[in-house]
């Protein structure tokens, strides 16, 4: 990975190497308990299943510029699962968009700059504001048209969430994809297998979810999703030259993760935590996860 | 015995007034509207769910196929695609149906259009009544209600295909990034504007000059206002007519202006009595006003089963009827100044 050349004119960015990534992937689960520890609640389970994806999204996979956020071949990124912004916040702080300052104010008053769901209005480096679930593909979809129709070589990445497959607007998009060769798109489903009221696939099945994506015409690619080195090479899809498909990466994740009283239970997809509880956390997260 | 009350020459009367008023089908100019603006615009994409054809587009998608985004039958996914292609900075025209976009897809046109701060053009043909027999399923009476009622949006009911072609270029020129609803009909209807007519969103056109009642209108009801005050003339009533084509941002100055001045107001549009025009006039006078404002559209009902226009005319929403109504507004407000 540390061979790779740094994106072309990306603020200078080198990007992490497989050390530095766990590092802030550790780092990013802590600016996201200090965001909800200043809210005094939030969407914890949701936002560390995929702390790992956007790590290796923001840190080495995609070509983003903190000093010019809307330059035109940036490579997008359509956070559906927008209650998981958190984690996105993290990242964007860490690579130089928000400041840092903006992190024990999330939720806490009225004005501040940060909420539960990403918002354009006032985050630069956000590329969509969200919340509504079941929008986002369809928004990468129409960018990466756009992309096509520029011949611009910057890809559109969106993070949906299991749940968030229920959605039917999902599979309209999903449907359109590949009838446009959509090969600068990736699709990455945080399969935590988890949702507000149970087990994904008891309360409505998603399986066989692979054959479900390869039967509407995309590539798929399943990844252990805390697996930082894998996920990089997954998604660092070519910039030219692709396959002519739309690509999802099913990222097998575990909701909660790298907080043992968290990982895999329900109740954490969005709760209070307790100071004992905010305490055992940061303990459990002063190394990087293994 | 005055027009009004003499059905056979009320009836002749109307029939002349209509002949001399050709109409124009708008499907057949909004696909001459897109073809033009692709021409000039090399950044226009029209995206559409299904219905090239009964937008008009077919000759579009031949000349410009890269610029013609078809989804299929799926308007939710239509709206996402064409906030993408706006937040990647092209000027996406939705070209579909007023039900399916304001209805079925309008938590997309919130959160990926009007939250999310892009600049989409949607144009929904077939609003109000205009697909007649198609029933409640594809008239829409609820969009100027939802469409308002959402931040950051601009609403637009031209009154013909001719200022529907002068609404589509002020919303091609104008600089927001808000979504601009642009509410078209679907067959015939009387043509009132003129290629080279004034139009600027936010600023109503005044068709006539009275000081005796003021007819607000807009779509299709413009034409029915306009009779209106023709009828009203033979009658002694000297009504003004104000085309408020544009719902949202409305234009406070023109109705202030008539409320200085007027006995009584009637409002008319081709939508439900509550939440368009009609509310949209009464939120301006909220601040009181001594005369009485007549709201004419749809009640809380579905309509009966029914052909354009005769449907529209069955429903109270015709010239005689807004003609009618604001003498009968007069009548007794002078009556009572009269006690």
């Amino acid at each position: 990975m540390t061979d790779r050349a740094p994106p072309p004119n990306d603020n200078g960015f080198v990007p992490l190497d497989l050390d530095q990534l766990r590092e802030m992937a550790r780092i990013n689960r802590i600016d996201v308990a200090d965001m909800f520890a200043a809210a005094g609640n939030g969407h914890y389970g949701s936002c560390y299943s995929c702390t790992e994806i956007m790590t290796a999204l923001y840190f080495s996979v995609m070509r983003v510029d903190s000093r010019n956020p809307e330059r035109p071949d940036r490579d997008r990124f359509i956070f559906s699962k927008a209650h998981a912004a958190p984690t996105l916040y993290s990242a964007l702080i860490r690579r130089g968009f928000l400041p840092e300052e903006w992190i024990p104010e999330y939720e806490t008053k009225v004005g501040v700059k940060l909420m539960t769901h990403q918002s354009r209005r006032y985050q630069p480096g956000v590329d969509a504001s969200g919340g509504a679930l079941g929008h986002g593909l369809s928004v990468g979809a129409g960018m990466a048209v756009a992309a096509k129709f520029d011949r611009s070589d910057h890809r559109v990445y969106v993070l949906l969430g299991d749940g968030e497959l229920h959605e039917g607007s999902i599979w309209e998009a999903a449907a359109f994809a590949p009838k446009h060769k959509l090969d600068n798109l990736v699709a990455i489903v945080d399969r935590n297998r988890l949702s507000v009221d149970g087990r994904v696939d008891e309360v409505l099945p998603l399986e066989p979810l692979a054959d479900r994506w390869k039967s509407f015409g995309w590539d798929v690619a399943e990844v252990d999703g805390h697996d930082l080195e894998a996920l990089v090479k997954v998604l660092d899809v070519p910039r030219i030259g692709g396959s002519g498909k739309p690509l999802v990466v099913i990222a097998h994740t575990v909701k909660g993760r790298g907080v043992s009283f968290m990982e895999d239970v329900r109740s954490w997809h969005f709760d209070v935590i307790s100071p004992q509880q905010d305490a055992a956390l940061r303990l459990e997260l002063s190394e990087p996860l293994k | 015995m005055s027009l009004l009350d003499d059905p056979k020459r009320l009836g002749e009367h109307v029939a002349d007034f209509r002949a001399r008023h050709p109409k124009k089908p708008m499907r057949q100019e909004f696909g001459a509207i897109m073809l033009a603006l692709a021409e000039r615009r090399p950044d226009v994409f029209a995206v559409t769910a299904d219905l090239m054809y009964a937008t008009g587009l077919v000759e579009f998608g031949a000349r410009f196929p890269d610029r013609l985004v078809n989804v299929g039958i799926a308007e939710q996914n239509m709206i996402g695609v064409a906030a993408g292609l706006g937040g990647a900075g092209k000027l996406p025209v939705v070209c579909g149906y007023a039900a399916f976009i304001a209805l079925r897809a309008v938590e997309q046109v919130k959160v990926d259009c009007a939250y999310n701060e892009t600049k989409v053009i949607l144009a929904g043909l077939s609003s109000g009544l205009t697909y007649g027999v198609g029933g409640p399923t594809h008239q829409t009476y609820e969009d100027l209600a939802t469409l308002r009622a959402m931040p950051n949006t601009i609403v637009i009911v031209p009154n013909d295909t001719v200022q529907a072609a002068l609404a589509m270029d002020a919303a091609v020129e104008h600089p927001g990034n808000t979504p601009i609803y642009l509410r078209l009909g679907r067959g015939p209807e009387h043509v009132l504007t003129k290629p080279g007519d004034p139009f600027r969103i936010g600023r109503a056109n005044r068709l006539c000059d009275g000081d005796d009642v003021c007819l607000v209108a807009n779509g299709a009801l413009t034409f029915e206002a306009y009779l209106a005050a023709d009828i009203l003339r033979g009658e002694g009533i000297a009504a003004e007519v104000l085309d408020m084509h544009t719902v949202k941002p409305i234009d406070r100055e023109a109705i202030l202006d008539a409320a200085g001045r007027v006995d009584a107001m009637v409002v008319a549009e081709e939508h439900s009595r509550s939440g368009g025009l009609g509310a949209a006039v009464l939120e301006v006078l909220e601040d009181g006003h001594d005369f009485p404002v007549a709201r004419i559209g749809l009640e809380d009902e579905y309509p009966p089963i029914g052909p354009m226009p005769d449907l529209r005319h069955a429903l109270g929403l015709s010239g005689e009827a807004i003609a009618r109504r604001a003498r009968l507004l007069l009548d007794r407000k002078r009556s009572r100044r009269g006690r």
